[in-house]
Protein backbone atom coordinates (compact mmCIF):
# COMPACT_ATOMS: atom_id res chain seq x y z
CA UNK A 1 0.00 0.00 0.00
CA UNK A 2 2.69 2.67 0.98
CA UNK A 3 4.95 1.38 -2.04
CA UNK A 4 1.86 2.01 -4.41
CA UNK A 5 1.21 5.40 -2.88
CA UNK A 6 5.01 6.39 -2.66
CA UNK A 7 5.24 5.46 -6.98
CA UNK A 8 2.17 7.39 -7.01
CA UNK A 9 3.75 10.72 -5.44
CA UNK A 10 7.18 9.93 -7.63
CA UNK A 11 4.70 10.09 -11.09
CA UNK A 12 3.03 12.99 -9.99
CA UNK A 13 6.10 15.03 -9.21
CA UNK A 14 8.21 13.77 -12.29
CA UNK A 15 5.07 15.03 -14.43
CA UNK A 16 4.68 18.04 -12.59
CA UNK A 17 8.59 18.82 -12.75
CA UNK A 18 8.58 17.75 -16.26
CA UNK A 19 5.52 20.69 -17.03
CA UNK A 20 7.80 23.05 -15.09
CA UNK A 21 10.41 23.03 -17.41
CA UNK A 22 7.84 23.88 -20.44
CA UNK A 23 6.00 26.53 -18.46
CA UNK A 24 9.44 28.02 -17.52
CA UNK A 25 10.50 27.69 -21.41
CA UNK A 26 6.80 29.37 -22.43
CA UNK A 27 6.69 31.81 -19.51
CA UNK A 28 10.04 33.28 -19.95
CA UNK A 29 9.48 33.55 -23.94
CA UNK A 30 6.36 35.26 -23.52
CA UNK A 31 7.94 37.57 -21.20
CA UNK A 32 10.97 38.15 -23.48
CA UNK A 33 8.96 38.86 -26.55
CA UNK A 34 8.67 35.63 -28.00
CA UNK A 35 7.10 32.44 -28.22
CA UNK A 36 9.19 29.89 -26.75
CA UNK A 37 8.45 25.83 -27.60
CA UNK A 38 5.67 25.47 -29.26
CA UNK A 39 5.84 22.62 -32.04
CA UNK A 40 5.99 19.69 -30.10
CA UNK A 41 2.62 18.26 -29.62
CA UNK A 42 -0.45 21.12 -29.19
CA UNK A 43 1.03 24.30 -28.43
CA UNK A 44 3.89 22.19 -27.01
CA UNK A 45 2.51 20.05 -24.78
CA UNK A 46 4.69 17.21 -25.93
CA UNK A 47 7.75 19.15 -25.39
CA UNK A 48 9.10 16.93 -22.22
CA UNK A 49 8.66 13.99 -23.70
CA UNK A 50 10.73 14.98 -26.80
CA UNK A 51 13.36 16.17 -24.59
CA UNK A 52 13.78 12.83 -22.73
CA UNK A 53 13.89 11.37 -25.63
CA UNK A 54 16.64 13.48 -26.75
CA UNK A 55 18.90 13.13 -23.64
CA UNK A 56 18.62 9.42 -23.79
CA UNK A 57 19.87 9.40 -26.85
CA UNK A 58 22.57 11.76 -26.64
CA UNK A 59 25.92 10.38 -26.37
CA UNK A 60 27.31 10.26 -23.01
CA UNK A 61 30.56 11.47 -23.06
CA UNK A 62 32.34 11.23 -19.93
CA UNK A 63 35.94 12.96 -18.99
CA UNK A 64 39.03 10.63 -19.05
CA UNK A 65 40.86 12.09 -16.36
CA UNK A 66 37.73 12.32 -13.80
CA UNK A 67 37.36 9.90 -10.81
CA UNK A 68 34.85 7.98 -12.34
CA UNK A 69 33.09 6.24 -9.52
CA UNK A 70 32.22 9.92 -7.69
CA UNK A 71 31.63 11.05 -11.39
CA UNK A 72 28.57 8.39 -11.85
CA UNK A 73 27.56 8.64 -8.02
CA UNK A 74 27.03 12.31 -7.62
CA UNK A 75 23.80 12.90 -10.08
CA UNK A 76 22.15 9.50 -8.34
CA UNK A 77 22.89 11.26 -4.84
CA UNK A 78 21.64 14.73 -6.23
CA UNK A 79 18.39 13.50 -7.44
CA UNK A 80 18.24 10.72 -4.29
CA UNK A 81 18.12 13.61 -1.90
CA UNK A 82 15.48 15.66 -4.32
CA UNK A 83 13.02 12.76 -4.52
CA UNK A 84 13.42 11.32 -0.66
CA UNK A 85 11.72 14.53 0.94
CA UNK A 86 8.60 13.87 -1.43
CA UNK A 87 7.06 11.44 0.96
CA UNK A 88 6.29 13.23 4.28
CA UNK A 89 4.31 16.77 3.06
CA UNK A 90 0.39 16.17 3.52
CA UNK A 91 -1.28 17.41 0.05
CA UNK A 92 -4.69 16.84 1.80
CA UNK A 93 -6.94 15.98 4.39
CA UNK A 94 -8.39 12.87 5.01
CA UNK A 95 -10.64 11.56 3.05
CA UNK A 96 -13.65 8.86 2.30
CA UNK A 97 -12.87 7.45 -1.10
CA UNK A 98 -16.13 6.80 -3.04
CA UNK A 99 -17.03 2.91 -4.64
CA UNK A 100 -14.52 1.31 -2.24
CA UNK A 101 -15.40 3.34 1.06
CA UNK A 102 -12.35 3.75 3.05
CA UNK A 103 -10.95 6.55 4.40
CA UNK A 104 -7.17 7.88 4.14
CA UNK A 105 -4.94 10.52 5.11
CA UNK A 106 -3.80 11.78 1.95
CA UNK A 107 0.32 11.75 2.92
CA UNK A 108 2.51 8.78 2.37
CA UNK A 109 4.50 9.09 5.67
CA UNK A 110 3.49 10.94 8.75
CA UNK A 111 6.59 11.88 10.49
CA UNK A 112 7.15 12.76 14.43
CA UNK A 113 9.80 15.07 12.98
CA UNK A 114 8.96 15.29 9.27
CA UNK A 115 10.75 18.91 9.12
CA UNK A 116 14.02 17.76 10.59
CA UNK A 117 13.78 14.89 8.09
CA UNK A 118 13.10 17.50 5.10
CA UNK A 119 16.16 19.61 6.22
CA UNK A 120 18.37 16.41 6.94
CA UNK A 121 17.76 15.14 3.58
CA UNK A 122 18.35 18.28 2.21
CA UNK A 123 21.60 18.70 3.26
CA UNK A 124 22.50 15.86 2.15
CA UNK A 125 21.84 17.14 -1.27
CA UNK A 126 24.70 19.25 -1.11
CA UNK A 127 26.76 16.49 -1.74
CA UNK A 128 25.95 15.53 -5.16
CA UNK A 129 27.10 18.97 -6.46
CA UNK A 130 29.91 19.69 -4.28
CA UNK A 131 31.32 16.01 -5.70
CA UNK A 132 30.14 16.77 -9.11
CA UNK A 133 32.33 19.70 -9.49
CA UNK A 134 35.38 17.44 -7.77
CA UNK A 135 35.03 14.65 -9.72
CA UNK A 136 35.19 16.44 -13.45
CA UNK A 137 38.51 17.35 -12.46
CA UNK A 138 37.47 20.75 -14.51
CA UNK A 139 38.10 24.17 -12.79
CA UNK A 140 35.31 25.71 -13.96
CA UNK A 141 33.06 22.13 -12.48
CA UNK A 142 35.16 22.94 -9.07
CA UNK A 143 35.04 26.78 -8.92
CA UNK A 144 31.27 26.27 -9.36
CA UNK A 145 30.85 22.79 -7.02
CA UNK A 146 32.88 25.34 -4.50
CA UNK A 147 30.60 28.16 -4.84
CA UNK A 148 26.99 25.99 -4.60
CA UNK A 149 28.30 24.01 -1.74
CA UNK A 150 29.58 27.12 -0.09
CA UNK A 151 25.92 29.12 -0.70
CA UNK A 152 23.91 26.01 0.27
CA UNK A 153 25.98 25.88 3.91
CA UNK A 154 25.25 29.72 4.27
CA UNK A 155 21.44 29.59 3.42
CA UNK A 156 20.71 26.33 4.84
CA UNK A 157 21.33 28.66 8.45
CA UNK A 158 18.80 31.14 7.61
CA UNK A 159 16.33 28.80 5.91
CA UNK A 160 16.20 26.79 9.31
CA UNK A 161 16.06 29.70 11.98
CA UNK A 162 13.44 31.47 9.56
CA UNK A 163 11.54 27.89 10.15
CA UNK A 164 11.75 28.35 14.08
CA UNK A 165 9.42 31.22 14.90
CA UNK A 166 6.26 28.91 12.77
CA UNK A 167 7.55 25.75 15.30
CA UNK A 168 7.00 28.28 18.48
CA UNK A 169 3.79 28.86 17.48
CA UNK A 170 2.71 25.26 16.64
CA UNK A 171 4.64 23.10 19.13
CA UNK A 172 5.57 20.37 16.90
CA UNK A 173 7.53 19.19 14.09
CA UNK A 174 4.95 16.87 12.46
CA UNK A 175 3.95 18.53 8.79
CA UNK A 176 0.86 17.12 9.41
CA UNK A 177 0.02 18.82 12.25
CA UNK A 178 1.02 22.02 11.14
CA UNK A 179 -1.17 22.08 8.53
CA UNK A 180 -4.37 21.21 11.14
CA UNK A 181 -3.24 24.07 13.28
CA UNK A 182 -3.96 26.92 10.32
CA UNK A 183 -7.52 24.84 9.43
CA UNK A 184 -9.43 27.04 12.23
CA UNK A 185 -11.43 29.92 11.00
CA UNK A 186 -12.87 27.78 7.94
CA UNK A 187 -9.19 27.17 6.82
CA UNK A 188 -8.11 30.36 7.34
CA UNK A 189 -5.44 31.00 10.15
CA UNK A 190 -2.52 30.33 8.30
CA UNK A 191 1.02 31.30 9.89
CA UNK A 192 1.89 33.66 6.81
CA UNK A 193 -0.93 36.50 8.89
CA UNK A 194 1.39 35.81 12.40
CA UNK A 195 5.05 35.22 10.51
CA UNK A 196 5.38 37.67 7.75
CA UNK A 197 9.03 38.46 8.44
CA UNK A 198 9.55 34.58 9.07
CA UNK A 199 8.14 33.48 5.88
CA UNK A 200 10.15 36.71 3.73
CA UNK A 201 12.95 35.26 4.94
CA UNK A 202 11.81 31.72 3.85
CA UNK A 203 11.56 32.72 1.11
CA UNK A 204 14.49 34.11 -0.11
CA UNK A 205 16.93 31.59 1.76
CA UNK A 206 14.85 29.30 -0.20
CA UNK A 207 15.68 30.94 -3.49
CA UNK A 208 19.71 30.85 -2.86
CA UNK A 209 19.13 26.89 -1.31
CA UNK A 210 17.81 26.34 -5.00
CA UNK A 211 20.30 28.35 -6.23
CA UNK A 212 18.50 30.02 -8.83
CA UNK A 213 17.95 33.26 -9.82
CA UNK A 214 19.39 36.18 -8.63
CA UNK A 215 21.46 33.39 -6.68
CA UNK A 216 22.73 30.56 -9.42
CA UNK A 217 26.23 32.01 -8.89
CA UNK A 218 27.10 28.33 -9.05
CA UNK A 219 26.07 27.84 -13.06
CA UNK A 220 26.99 31.90 -13.63
CA UNK A 221 27.38 31.02 -17.33
CA UNK A 222 29.38 34.43 -18.10
CA UNK A 223 32.13 33.04 -15.75
CA UNK A 224 32.05 29.23 -14.93
CA UNK A 225 30.63 28.00 -18.54
CA UNK A 226 27.75 26.30 -16.34
CA UNK A 227 29.36 25.16 -13.09
CA UNK A 228 29.11 22.15 -11.70
CA UNK A 229 27.62 19.87 -13.98
CA UNK A 230 29.99 21.61 -17.02
CA UNK A 231 31.52 17.90 -17.95
CA UNK A 232 28.14 16.37 -17.40
CA UNK A 233 26.30 15.40 -20.59
CA UNK A 234 23.20 13.63 -21.89
CA UNK A 235 20.66 11.66 -19.28
CA UNK A 236 23.23 12.44 -15.95
CA UNK A 237 23.15 16.16 -17.23
CA UNK A 238 19.34 15.52 -17.19
CA UNK A 239 19.61 13.83 -13.90
CA UNK A 240 21.09 17.36 -12.15
CA UNK A 241 18.36 19.19 -14.07
CA UNK A 242 16.26 17.30 -12.58
CA UNK A 243 17.22 17.47 -8.88
CA UNK A 244 17.19 20.95 -9.16
CA UNK A 245 13.47 21.47 -10.20
CA UNK A 246 12.23 19.10 -7.31
CA UNK A 247 14.01 20.87 -5.05
CA UNK A 248 12.06 23.89 -6.25
CA UNK A 249 9.37 21.80 -6.04
CA UNK A 250 10.69 20.56 -2.42
CA UNK A 251 10.85 24.08 -1.10
CA UNK A 252 7.75 25.48 -2.78
CA UNK A 253 5.91 22.56 -0.99
CA UNK A 254 7.35 23.28 2.71
CA UNK A 255 6.76 26.96 2.42
CA UNK A 256 2.99 25.95 1.41
CA UNK A 257 2.94 23.86 4.38
CA UNK A 258 4.54 25.74 7.22
CA UNK A 259 2.98 29.14 5.98
CA UNK A 260 0.40 29.18 3.43
CA UNK A 261 -2.06 26.83 5.29
CA UNK A 262 -1.44 23.44 3.52
CA UNK A 263 -4.39 22.31 1.95
CA UNK A 264 -6.70 24.28 3.57
CA UNK A 265 -9.04 26.37 1.17
CA UNK A 266 -10.79 29.52 3.02
CA UNK A 267 -14.79 28.13 3.71
CA UNK A 268 -14.39 24.89 1.73
CA UNK A 269 -15.57 23.11 5.27
CA UNK A 270 -18.62 25.18 4.83
CA UNK A 271 -19.53 24.80 1.49
CA UNK A 272 -18.29 20.86 1.10
CA UNK A 273 -18.56 19.54 5.07
CA UNK A 274 -15.32 18.18 6.00
CA UNK A 275 -14.44 14.40 5.10
CA UNK A 276 -16.06 14.01 2.17
CA UNK A 277 -14.38 13.59 -0.95
CA UNK A 278 -15.02 16.82 -2.50
CA UNK A 279 -13.71 18.55 0.25
CA UNK A 280 -10.53 16.46 -0.40
CA UNK A 281 -10.69 17.02 -4.27
CA UNK A 282 -10.53 20.68 -3.28
CA UNK A 283 -7.83 20.48 -0.93
CA UNK A 284 -5.85 18.75 -2.73
CA UNK A 285 -6.00 21.28 -5.77
CA UNK A 286 -5.64 24.21 -3.56
CA UNK A 287 -2.65 22.73 -2.34
CA UNK A 288 -1.17 22.37 -5.53
CA UNK A 289 -2.48 25.78 -6.91
CA UNK A 290 -0.31 27.22 -4.09
CA UNK A 291 2.37 25.34 -4.97
CA UNK A 292 2.16 26.09 -8.51
CA UNK A 293 1.83 29.68 -7.84
CA UNK A 294 5.22 29.87 -6.09
CA UNK A 295 7.05 27.97 -9.14
CA UNK A 296 5.53 30.49 -11.33
CA UNK A 297 7.03 32.91 -8.85
CA UNK A 298 10.58 31.46 -9.41
CA UNK A 299 10.15 31.53 -13.18
CA UNK A 300 8.96 35.66 -12.95
CA UNK A 301 12.00 36.21 -11.09
CA UNK A 302 14.65 34.36 -13.28
CA UNK A 303 12.82 36.66 -15.96
CA UNK A 304 12.93 40.00 -13.96
CA UNK A 305 16.55 40.41 -11.45
CA UNK A 306 20.06 40.56 -12.69
CA UNK A 307 22.53 38.16 -10.68
CA UNK A 308 24.50 38.84 -7.51
CA UNK A 309 28.10 39.08 -7.42
CA UNK A 310 29.40 36.07 -4.77
CA UNK A 311 30.79 38.37 -2.03
CA UNK A 312 27.55 40.44 -1.94
CA UNK A 313 25.78 36.35 -2.11
CA UNK A 314 27.82 35.59 1.30
CA UNK A 315 27.65 39.13 2.72
CA UNK A 316 23.99 39.38 2.81
CA UNK A 317 23.24 35.48 3.61
CA UNK A 318 25.79 35.97 6.89
CA UNK A 319 25.53 39.92 7.39
CA UNK A 320 21.62 40.36 7.09
CA UNK A 321 19.25 37.74 6.39
CA UNK A 322 20.58 35.37 9.32
CA UNK A 323 20.29 38.36 12.10
CA UNK A 324 17.12 38.28 10.74
CA UNK A 325 15.96 35.19 11.04
CA UNK A 326 17.20 35.53 14.93
CA UNK A 327 15.34 38.62 15.09
CA UNK A 328 12.68 36.91 14.21
CA UNK A 329 12.61 34.59 16.77
CA UNK A 330 12.98 36.55 19.48
CA UNK A 331 10.31 38.68 18.22
CA UNK A 332 8.24 35.68 18.02
CA UNK A 333 9.20 34.42 21.43
CA UNK A 334 8.48 37.76 23.04
CA UNK A 335 4.94 38.19 21.23
CA UNK A 336 3.82 34.85 22.78
CA UNK A 337 4.89 35.27 26.05
CA UNK A 338 3.09 39.11 26.56
CA UNK A 339 0.16 36.62 24.97
CA UNK A 340 -0.42 38.79 21.72
CA UNK A 341 -0.42 35.64 19.43
CA UNK A 342 -2.94 33.99 22.25
CA UNK A 343 -5.04 37.04 21.72
CA UNK A 344 -5.24 36.60 18.52
CA UNK A 345 -5.94 33.08 18.75
CA UNK A 346 -2.56 31.03 17.54
CA UNK B 1 10.01 -7.47 8.57
CA UNK B 2 12.34 -5.33 10.97
CA UNK B 3 15.07 -7.54 12.08
CA UNK B 4 15.55 -7.77 7.67
CA UNK B 5 15.96 -3.84 7.74
CA UNK B 6 18.45 -4.14 10.39
CA UNK B 7 20.47 -7.13 9.19
CA UNK B 8 20.37 -4.71 6.53
CA UNK B 9 21.39 -0.84 8.18
CA UNK B 10 24.12 -2.64 10.40
CA UNK B 11 25.62 -4.70 7.80
CA UNK B 12 25.76 -1.17 5.66
CA UNK B 13 27.24 0.32 8.64
CA UNK B 14 29.83 -2.20 9.87
CA UNK B 15 31.00 -2.56 5.72
CA UNK B 16 31.05 1.13 5.32
CA UNK B 17 33.10 1.56 9.00
CA UNK B 18 35.35 -1.05 6.81
CA UNK B 19 35.68 0.73 3.70
CA UNK B 20 36.42 4.23 5.78
CA UNK B 21 40.20 2.46 6.93
CA UNK B 22 40.63 0.28 4.00
CA UNK B 23 40.18 2.99 1.42
CA UNK B 24 43.41 4.65 0.12
CA UNK B 25 41.59 7.58 -1.32
CA UNK B 26 41.01 9.78 1.40
CA UNK B 27 37.39 11.13 -0.42
CA UNK B 28 36.14 7.94 -0.71
CA UNK B 29 37.04 7.32 3.08
CA UNK B 30 35.16 10.57 3.84
CA UNK B 31 32.30 9.15 1.30
CA UNK B 32 31.68 5.83 3.53
CA UNK B 33 31.69 7.72 6.58
CA UNK B 34 28.90 9.86 5.61
CA UNK B 35 27.40 6.05 4.57
CA UNK B 36 28.25 5.36 8.53
CA UNK B 37 26.45 8.07 9.61
CA UNK B 38 23.16 7.49 7.71
CA UNK B 39 23.09 3.99 8.46
CA UNK B 40 23.29 4.58 11.50
CA UNK B 41 20.40 7.04 11.36
CA UNK B 42 18.47 4.35 10.07
CA UNK B 43 19.20 2.13 13.14
CA UNK B 44 18.16 5.40 15.64
CA UNK B 45 14.62 4.86 13.87
CA UNK B 46 14.28 1.67 14.46
CA UNK B 47 14.79 2.52 17.93
CA UNK B 48 11.76 5.22 18.37
CA UNK B 49 14.69 7.72 18.36
CA UNK B 50 13.71 9.80 15.37
CA UNK B 51 15.13 13.17 16.85
CA UNK B 52 18.52 11.48 17.70
CA UNK B 53 18.22 9.90 13.82
CA UNK B 54 17.45 13.62 12.00
CA UNK B 55 20.30 15.11 14.13
CA UNK B 56 22.62 12.77 13.49
CA UNK B 57 22.04 13.72 9.55
CA UNK B 58 21.69 16.78 10.17
CA UNK B 59 24.85 17.87 11.96
CA UNK B 60 27.11 14.72 11.26
CA UNK B 61 26.10 13.90 7.73
CA UNK B 62 24.88 17.33 6.58
CA UNK B 63 27.58 19.59 8.16
CA UNK B 64 30.61 18.35 9.50
CA UNK B 65 31.35 15.57 7.08
CA UNK B 66 30.74 18.50 4.45
CA UNK B 67 33.24 20.51 6.25
CA UNK B 68 36.03 16.74 5.83
CA UNK B 69 35.01 17.01 1.71
CA UNK B 70 35.80 20.21 1.34
CA UNK B 71 39.32 20.32 2.91
CA UNK B 72 39.91 17.21 1.44
CA UNK B 73 38.99 18.51 -2.43
CA UNK B 74 40.65 21.69 -1.49
CA UNK B 75 43.88 20.35 -0.23
CA UNK B 76 43.72 17.71 -3.09
CA UNK B 77 45.13 15.27 -0.58
CA UNK B 78 47.03 12.48 -2.20
CA UNK B 79 46.56 8.70 -2.44
CA UNK B 80 48.53 7.53 0.56
CA UNK B 81 50.57 4.64 -1.15
CA UNK B 82 53.74 3.33 0.27
CA UNK B 83 52.97 4.65 4.13
CA UNK B 84 52.10 1.12 4.95
CA UNK B 85 55.41 0.16 6.33
CA UNK B 86 55.73 3.68 8.52
CA UNK B 87 53.04 2.79 10.84
CA UNK B 88 54.35 -1.13 11.56
CA UNK B 89 55.06 0.09 15.65
CA UNK B 90 51.38 0.93 15.92
CA UNK B 91 50.35 -2.66 15.30
CA UNK B 92 50.37 -3.59 19.57
CA UNK B 93 48.82 -0.82 20.21
CA UNK B 94 46.26 -1.16 17.93
CA UNK B 95 46.01 -5.17 19.23
CA UNK B 96 45.40 -4.04 22.92
CA UNK B 97 42.71 -1.53 21.86
CA UNK B 98 41.17 -3.98 19.65
CA UNK B 99 40.94 -6.26 22.71
CA UNK B 100 39.51 -3.74 25.14
CA UNK B 101 37.24 -3.00 23.22
CA UNK B 102 35.72 -6.59 22.09
CA UNK B 103 35.84 -7.27 25.96
CA UNK B 104 33.75 -3.95 26.49
CA UNK B 105 31.22 -5.56 23.25
CA UNK B 106 31.65 -8.77 25.50
CA UNK B 107 30.59 -6.90 29.07
CA UNK B 108 27.84 -5.53 27.09
CA UNK B 109 26.37 -8.80 25.48
CA UNK B 110 26.94 -10.45 29.29
CA UNK B 111 25.12 -8.27 31.06
CA UNK B 112 22.25 -7.01 28.56
CA UNK B 113 20.38 -9.32 30.16
CA UNK B 114 20.78 -8.49 34.04
CA UNK B 115 20.06 -4.92 33.21
CA UNK B 116 16.81 -2.85 33.70
CA UNK B 117 14.49 -1.38 30.75
CA UNK B 118 12.67 1.71 31.00
CA UNK B 119 9.05 0.27 31.03
CA UNK B 120 7.82 0.09 27.66
CA UNK B 121 4.86 2.42 28.57
CA UNK B 122 7.05 5.51 28.35
CA UNK B 123 6.91 5.47 25.03
CA UNK B 124 7.73 9.24 24.40
CA UNK B 125 11.50 8.46 25.52
CA UNK B 126 12.52 9.45 22.12
CA UNK B 127 10.46 12.18 21.23
CA UNK B 128 11.29 15.76 20.47
CA UNK B 129 9.13 17.34 23.22
CA UNK B 130 10.97 15.36 26.16
CA UNK B 131 14.59 15.70 24.70
CA UNK B 132 13.86 19.22 24.93
CA UNK B 133 12.06 19.41 28.28
CA UNK B 134 14.73 17.24 29.92
CA UNK B 135 17.39 19.30 28.16
CA UNK B 136 16.36 22.30 29.60
CA UNK B 137 15.66 21.31 33.39
CA UNK B 138 17.56 18.06 34.11
CA UNK B 139 20.43 18.21 31.99
CA UNK B 140 20.66 22.45 32.06
CA UNK B 141 24.38 22.60 33.20
CA UNK B 142 25.47 20.59 30.76
CA UNK B 143 23.80 22.51 27.98
CA UNK B 144 24.95 25.83 29.04
CA UNK B 145 28.35 24.70 29.78
CA UNK B 146 28.56 23.29 26.12
CA UNK B 147 27.37 26.20 24.36
CA UNK B 148 30.00 27.90 26.25
CA UNK B 149 32.32 25.46 24.69
CA UNK B 150 31.18 26.07 21.54
CA UNK B 151 31.01 30.02 21.35
CA UNK B 152 34.93 29.57 22.63
CA UNK B 153 35.78 26.90 19.82
CA UNK B 154 34.13 29.88 17.54
CA UNK B 155 35.79 32.60 18.95
CA UNK B 156 39.10 30.82 18.81
CA UNK B 157 38.83 29.87 15.29
CA UNK B 158 38.10 34.00 13.96
CA UNK B 159 41.02 34.79 16.23
CA UNK B 160 43.52 32.05 14.87
CA UNK B 161 42.53 32.71 11.03
CA UNK B 162 42.35 36.83 11.79
CA UNK B 163 46.23 37.28 13.04
CA UNK B 164 49.28 38.99 11.57
CA UNK B 165 50.22 36.22 8.96
CA UNK B 166 53.93 35.88 8.18
CA UNK B 167 55.48 36.19 4.68
CA UNK B 168 56.08 32.30 3.39
CA UNK B 169 59.56 31.28 2.75
CA UNK B 170 58.94 31.27 -0.93
CA UNK B 171 57.19 34.97 -1.29
CA UNK B 172 59.23 37.30 -3.39
CA UNK B 173 58.90 41.03 -3.45
CA UNK B 174 60.42 42.45 -5.99
CA UNK B 175 62.89 45.02 -4.45
CA UNK B 176 63.13 48.57 -5.33
CA UNK B 177 60.08 51.25 -5.37
CA UNK B 178 56.60 49.65 -5.92
CA UNK B 179 53.28 50.34 -6.16
CA UNK B 180 50.18 48.75 -4.04
CA UNK B 181 47.03 49.25 -4.51
CA UNK B 182 45.22 50.86 -1.16
CA UNK B 183 42.87 48.16 -0.69
CA UNK B 184 45.98 45.57 -0.02
CA UNK B 185 47.10 47.90 3.20
CA UNK B 186 43.89 49.11 4.43
CA UNK B 187 40.71 46.40 3.84
CA UNK B 188 38.50 48.39 5.18
CA UNK B 189 38.94 50.80 1.90
CA UNK B 190 36.73 49.98 -1.08
CA UNK B 191 37.59 47.58 -3.91
CA UNK B 192 37.04 50.53 -6.70
CA UNK B 193 39.50 52.59 -4.27
CA UNK B 194 42.57 52.55 -6.44
CA UNK B 195 44.65 54.65 -5.02
CA UNK B 196 48.36 53.63 -5.01
CA UNK B 197 50.38 53.85 -2.37
CA UNK B 198 54.51 53.70 -2.55
CA UNK B 199 56.98 52.25 -0.77
CA UNK B 200 60.74 51.68 -1.37
CA UNK B 201 61.63 48.31 1.07
CA UNK B 202 60.30 44.86 1.39
CA UNK B 203 60.66 45.62 5.04
CA UNK B 204 58.08 49.09 4.08
CA UNK B 205 56.29 47.14 2.57
CA UNK B 206 55.18 44.05 4.74
CA UNK B 207 55.29 46.25 7.32
CA UNK B 208 52.14 48.60 5.94
CA UNK B 209 50.89 44.97 4.91
CA UNK B 210 50.45 44.49 8.39
CA UNK B 211 52.70 41.29 8.01
CA UNK B 212 55.96 40.11 10.22
CA UNK B 213 58.51 39.63 7.72
CA UNK B 214 60.80 36.65 8.99
CA UNK B 215 63.52 38.00 7.12
CA UNK B 216 66.32 39.79 8.50
CA UNK B 217 65.53 43.53 7.41
CA UNK B 218 68.83 44.53 7.25
CA UNK B 219 69.77 41.58 4.67
CA UNK B 220 68.01 42.68 1.26
CA UNK B 221 67.49 40.81 -1.44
Amino acid sequence: MKLVAITVVFIVVLFVVAYTVLAERRILGFIQGRLGPNRVGYGGVLQPFADLLKFILKEDIVPDKSTRFIYFLAPVIATMAALMTMIVYPFGPETTIPFINKTIPLVVARFDVGLLYVLGITSIGVYGIALAGWSSNNKYSLMGGLRSSAQMISYELALGMSLIGVLLLSGTLDLAAIVGLQSRWHGSSWFIFAQPLGFIIYLIAAIAETNRVPFDLPEAETELVAGFHTEYSAMKFALFFLAEYINMFTVSMLATTLFLGGWNVPFADALFGRGTFLFGLISVLGFLAKVIFFLFLYIWLRATLPRFRFDQLMSFGWKFLLPAAILNILLTATLIVVGVYGYFGY
Amino acid sequence: MLALLFILFAALAVGCALAVVAQRNPLYSAISLIGVFISLACLYVMLAAPFIAAVQVIVYAGAIMVLVVFVIMLLNVEHEDSRRTRVGFLLPAALVLAAVLIAEVAFILVSVDKASFPSSSSSDIGSTASIGSQLFTTYLLPFEITSILLLMAIVGAMTLARRARELSPNARVIPGAQLLAANIIDPSKALDDTTAIETDTVAEAAHLLGITSPRDPSKRD
